[in-house]
Order: structure tokens, then C-alpha cells, then sequence
């Protein structure tokens, strides 16, 4: 699953710099293991994303405690992880996480789809601290040029919105912020309470973003 | 032309005793059409209650907002390009391609679209919701109605806008950026879909969704705010096209003798039936109040069978079905058009394009259901009406 994440990014990678050769813009990854026998393994880990063809830039052998200083020391704008509990601590740090889900229907291989998903039911002593609000317009800003380089049919890149709970005005409203940011969405979702489901077979996100918009506003 | 409703037939033919029409779906015996259509008439002018701005939209039960779960509700799923017009839009589109499309959109954005074809069936229906409301509070048996489009989501601040200034009461909605649909139609148990793309209408009546492609009726005519008003065409419709095959390859002889063979063989059902079906729960759920002769729902069957003939397997079909319908107007033939024009309906559905045009002239909101045989022959006489 995340090898074919890795895949996507790269090809995405490529065109970009298709796009321009001065592209400044990429996706850069990194692998972080906090599991201490695979980090016995360094080695093998590192000849074994060479061999599958994976473009990894950095390796990072961290321990539970601090793992989350890694990811900051490495600048990390977007923490993948399957972990729930590695993606609530590293939120709780300021550190953008989204879980990789283990889903039966395999998301498309020639389409990136990043979901966001407002969540109405986020506990305010998990959101992240009002200084990272920063980091993650940066992020966010930074993906949407992403997304602009490509045009707005056939692109390698997609962004879902979905509003679980709200209503349409709130749903108009996370339009409205996440454009501020710099993302303009290409498909949107209003659950108003609908189960989501039945649906997701048919979203297939890659990784889903959970956010209050809060985080977003100035 | 033979108008009659369910209580006269009965008296007409000795053949039909085994109807045993029950206590009539349409309250007190009333006699003669004309005289229903005057008692409407009277009621229309009683009651144009100005749909109350405060308290009909978002209603609170227990602190959150109340939206009925979709297995519940009667879930109507219309796209942007019937529930408002963008005639323009769509020549942007056509003329100068997806990007320049979508920039109009977004300059425009605080420019509400215009109400299309599906409006005032939609008004209808939150008029009717309004009413369960009041009598059934805390119902999740109500219609439901859902925006899906292939539209980009960069229309959509566009689209609430256009809601909003409208006081329409749609809280679900679906843009999908250019794929399908029909996934979110079935994951969501829609009742009925209506498009302006009759592509999209095939796929989804393949999958065993009710659905119609709707044209822009070429005059604006009135209907009514306070009762919703479905009429639907019988072959092909509510009833399978058994017996338009029949006449359609061995002609109009062989069509009454197959119906007269089959008088007691049920037809089989239509794409539509479901839906008649999912109106007549709602009905019901009036009845049970006592508000029979006030239901703000009313159904018609406009069918060129004849009365006294091929029309009693219809009725008898229904009747199985435990369908009721309020009137019954069988045509043996007739212009379709004129009885329409009488009737007003919100939303009128035809399997044939010819009547669909037909009624579309004289300003019936009429919508085609692309189901059976009768496709082979709209494929040559397709003349495109206005959207």
C-alpha cells in the first residue's frame, strides 16, 4: 500500500519536473522506523526500497519516546503511518499526520487522492498547538501549487473534501478556507450526516487529513 | 377518449368484479373528472400558505441538526443542470473547454443560477416535507433530496449559493469531479434520479435505479405549491414493455389480443414502479391522520391503453401490487398533451420521446425514461428539445 503511495509520488516527481526543469517543488520521502528489529536490519530495509525501485531520500531509526523529534529535526510536513497512536502523538506535536488504511478496495495507480476530511468531533486538547497553524498552511499552500501545475482534468494529484456532520454552509465554508490556503478541491462531499461507508469503496483515498478548519483559519 | 377514474370502472364492465375497488383512494365517491378537477381548484386557491422562512430549515432535535438517515427517507437525487438552468455555462463549456468553464464559474459564484425543470417538482417535495413534519415529528420518512453532479467541486460555492438564495432545503450533495455518479446513487438507496444526461439516466436504470432525463418545458406553466402532483405513463414505465413489444412488432390487433389472452397475467414492472410505490408509503402516512382529502400527494396514470379493454390489466396489476393511484386516465390513443395540461403535474414521465416533446410544447414538465423497446425507435426521431 505505501509502496504504491511511493510509486505515485515519484511519478508525480517526474512530471512535475516534466512540467519545468527548474522545479523546485517535489515530494520528498522519508522512512522512520520505530521498531527496534527492524532498525537491526538497516541494512536490508535500505537495499530493499532500492531494489523495488522506492525513492526514499532519508532513512531515520528513531525509538518510541522521541521518534516524534525525528520527524521534526527532518522537517516533516506529513507523517504516513498505519500506527493510530504514532499519529495522534506526532499530531499532538504539531506534526500533520494522516493513517494509512488497510482498505479492501485498492485506490487507483495512476491518481494520488488526498482526502480531507472535517471531522466535527475532534477533541480540542488533540488539535495542533496555534504556532504549527503555520506549518500546516505552509503545507497546505505548498500542495496546492503541486496541484496547480497539473491541469484540472487527467491530473496525477486529487483532492477530496469530504464534511461528515455539517451542513452545506459548512461545507461551503471548508471550500472556502482550504481555497484561502492555497488547495482548490476537485470533488466535494456533504455527508450531512449520511454514513460515509457505503462511499469510501468508491472515494479511495490513498490517506485521509483530518482537520477541524479551525487550524486552517488565521 | 375515455376519462375515467378507478370508482367508474367498475360499474361499467361486468368483467371487472373481481376488482373490488376498496373505499375509494379518492375520499368521498365523486362523480365526473371535472368535478375532482374544480374541488382541486378550490383547495389551491384555500391554501398558499407562504412556506414559513424561520424553522423550516435546519431543524434542531436534541442540539443537532436533524437529517434523515437515507435508508429511511425517500432519497431524490437531481443533478445542477436539471434543478437550475446554465444554459450559458454549458456554452462556455462546449465552446471554450473545461478551465475557462470552471474560471466563469467561480467569477460568477455570487451570481444564483435560474430554477430549471426540476425546481418545481423540488419545491413540491419540501412542501410535502413540511407537511409530514407537522404531523409526524420525528419521522425519518421523508424525502430526502441530494445534489449529484459530475461537476467539479470548484462550482461548488457556486451551487450553495444558488441553494441558498433559492430557501432550498439541501443539505446532501455529491460533486465528483468528472467520474460516475451512479456508485454514490446506490450507496446512498436512491428512489429516484433525475439528469439532463440520458447517458448517465441508462446507467443508472441499468443498475436498478428509477431515473428520467428531463427537458425544459418550451412555455412556463403554473402548478401547484401545495400539492405534489407524479404522473407517470403505464408501458414501460410502471409496467414492464411486454406488451409495447407486441405492438410494436405485430401491431395494434395482436396488442388487444394478448391483453385480452393475458387479462388476468400480471405485467411485470417498470423501472418507475418503485417509486409510485415509495409516494404511496408517503400517502399512507397522511391517510393515517385523516388527511385524506387534504394529501398533498397526488399520482396519475396517463396511458393510451384503453378503458374498457387493455386498461383493466393495468389496474388489476396495480391492484395486486397494492399500489393505489389516484386517477387513472386511459386515452385509448388520444393526445397525451391536452389531459396533461389539465393536470399540472410537477413531473410527468414517458418512456416515448414523441410524448415527451408533446407534452413539453404545451408546457408540461415531462421527463423520459430511456427503458425498452420503444429506445429503438427515439433513436431515429431523437430531435433534441431544449434543456
Amino acid at each position: 500500500m505505501a509502496r504504491k503511495l511511493l510509486m505515485l509520488m515519484h511519478e508525480m516527481n517526474e512530471r512535475l519536473q516534466q512540467e519545468s526543469a527548474k522545479e523546485l517543488l517535489q515530494f520528498d520521502v522519508v522512512l522512520i522506523t520505530t521498531d527496534s528489529q527492524q532498525q537491526q536490519q538497516s541494512s536490508s530495509i535500505i537495499s530493499s526500497t532500492k531494489h523495488h525501485g522506492l525513492e526514499i531520500s532519508r532513512f531515520c531509526f528513531a525509538n518510541e519516546e522521541d521518534f516524534v523529534e525525528s520527524l521534526q529535526t527532518n522537517n516533516v510536513q506529513l507523517f504516513l503511518t498505519s500506527d493510530k497512536s504514532e499519529a495522534s502523538q506526532a499530531t499532538q506535536k504539531g506534526v500533520l499526520s494522516a493513517l494509512l488504511d488497510h482498505q479492501e478496495a485498492s485506490p487507483p495507480s495512476d491518481q494520488l487522492r488526498i482526502m480531507f476530511c472535517e471531522d466535527a468531533i475532534i477533541q480540542p486538547d488533540t488539535g495542533p498547538t496555534p504556532a504549527n497553524r503555520e506549518a500546516i498552511q505552509g503545507f497546505a499552500a505548498q500542495l496546492g501549487e503541486i496541484r496547480r501545475r497539473f491541469s484540472l482534468a487527467d491530473s496525477p494529484l486529487c483532492f477530496i473534501l469530504v464534511t461528515a456532520h455539517g451542513s452545506k454552509d459548512s461545507c461551503a465554508s471548508s471550500l472556502l478556507t482550504l481555497r484561502s490556503s492555497g488547495i482548490s478541491v476537485d470533488e466535494a462531499y456533504c455527508l450531512a450526516g449520511a454514513p460515509r461507508d457505503p462511499i469510501m469503496p468508491l472515494l479511495q483515498p490513498h490517506f485521509t487529513i483530518r482537520i477541524s478548519f479551525s487550524d486552517l483559519e488565521e | 377518449m375515455v376519462k375515467m377514474s378507478l370508482d367508474s370502472v367498475q360499474v361499467m364492465s361486468g368483467q371487472a368484479k373481481e376488482l373490488k375497488v376498496a373505499p375509494s383512494s379518492n375520499g368521498d365517491s365523486r362523480g365526473s373528472w371535472e368535478e375532482k378537477e374544480e374541488f382541486h381548484q378550490d383547495n389551491l386557491g384555500l391554501t398558499t400558505k407562504p412556506t414559513p422562512v424561520t424553522g423550516r430549515r435546519a431543524r434542531k432535535v436534541e442540539g443537532g441538526v436533524f437529517f434523515p438517515k437515507p435508508e429511511n427517507a425517500v432519497t431524490i437525487a437531481v443533478s445542477t443542470r436539471v434543478l437550475f438552468r446554465t444554459d450559458r455555462e454549458q456554452k462556455v463549456f462546449q465552446q471554450k473547454g473545461v478551465e475557462e468553464y470552471l474560471r466563469y464559474q467561480i467569477e460568477h459564484e455570487n451570481e444564483p443560477f435560474a430554477p430549471g425543470p426540476a425546481f418545481p417538482f423540488v419545491k413540491a417535495l419540501e412542501a410535502v416535507n413540511a407537511r409530514l413534519r407537522e404531523l409526524y415529528p420525528q419521522s425519518e420518512e421523508l424525502f430526502d433530496i441530494v445534489l449529484v453532479t459530475y461537476n467539479h467541486a470548484h462550482v461548488g460555492i457556486r451551487l450553495i449559493n444558488t441553494i441558498n438564495h433559492h430557501n432550498l432545503f439541501i443539505e446532501r450533495f455529491c460533486m465528483t469531479g468528472g467520474s460516475s455518479p451512479i456508485g454514490y446513487l446506490k450507496a446512498w438507496h436512491t428512489n429516484l434520479y433525475l439528469s439532463a444526461d440520458s447517458e448517465k439516466v441508462r446507467e443508472a436504470l441499468a443498475e436498478g435505479i428509477a431515473a428520467a432525463t428531463m427537458f425544459l418545458p418550451e412555455k412556463q406553466t403554473e402548478v401547484s405549491e401545495s400539492q405534489l402532483r407524479v404522473a407517470f405513463d403505464g408501458d414501460a414505465v410502471l409496467f414492464s414493455d411486454e406488451s409495447e413489444r407486441i405492438f410494436k412488432a405485430h401491431g395494434l390487433d395482436k396488442f388487444f389480443e394478448h391483453e385480452r389472452d393475458n387479462e388476468d397475467t400480471l405485467l411485470d414492472h417498470g423501472p418507475l414502479k418503485g417509486f409510485l410505490e415509495a409516494l404511496g408509503k408517503l400517502q399512507k402516512k397522511f391517510y393515517a391522520k385523516g388527511q385524506r382529502l387534504n394529501c398533498p400527494i397526488r399520482t396519475y396514470l396517463v396511458t393510451a391503453r384503453s378503458a374498457a379493454s387493455s386498461g383493466i390489466r393495468a389496474l388489476k396489476t396495480l391492484r395486486a401490487w397494492g399500489l393505489e393511484i389516484d386517477e387513472a386516465l386511459f386515452l385509448a390513443g388520444a393526445p397525451k398533451g391536452p389531459m396533461l395540461d389539465k393536470i399540472r403535474p410537477h413531473i410527468y414521465f414517458d418512456d416515448q420521446m414523441f410524448h415527451v416533446e408533446g407534452a413539453a410544447e404545451m408546457g408540461t414538465i415531462a421527463a423520459h425514461v430511456p427503458y425498452g423497446v420503444a429506445q429503438k425507435h427515439n433513436a431515429k426521431q431523437n430531435t433534441s428539445v431544449g434543456k
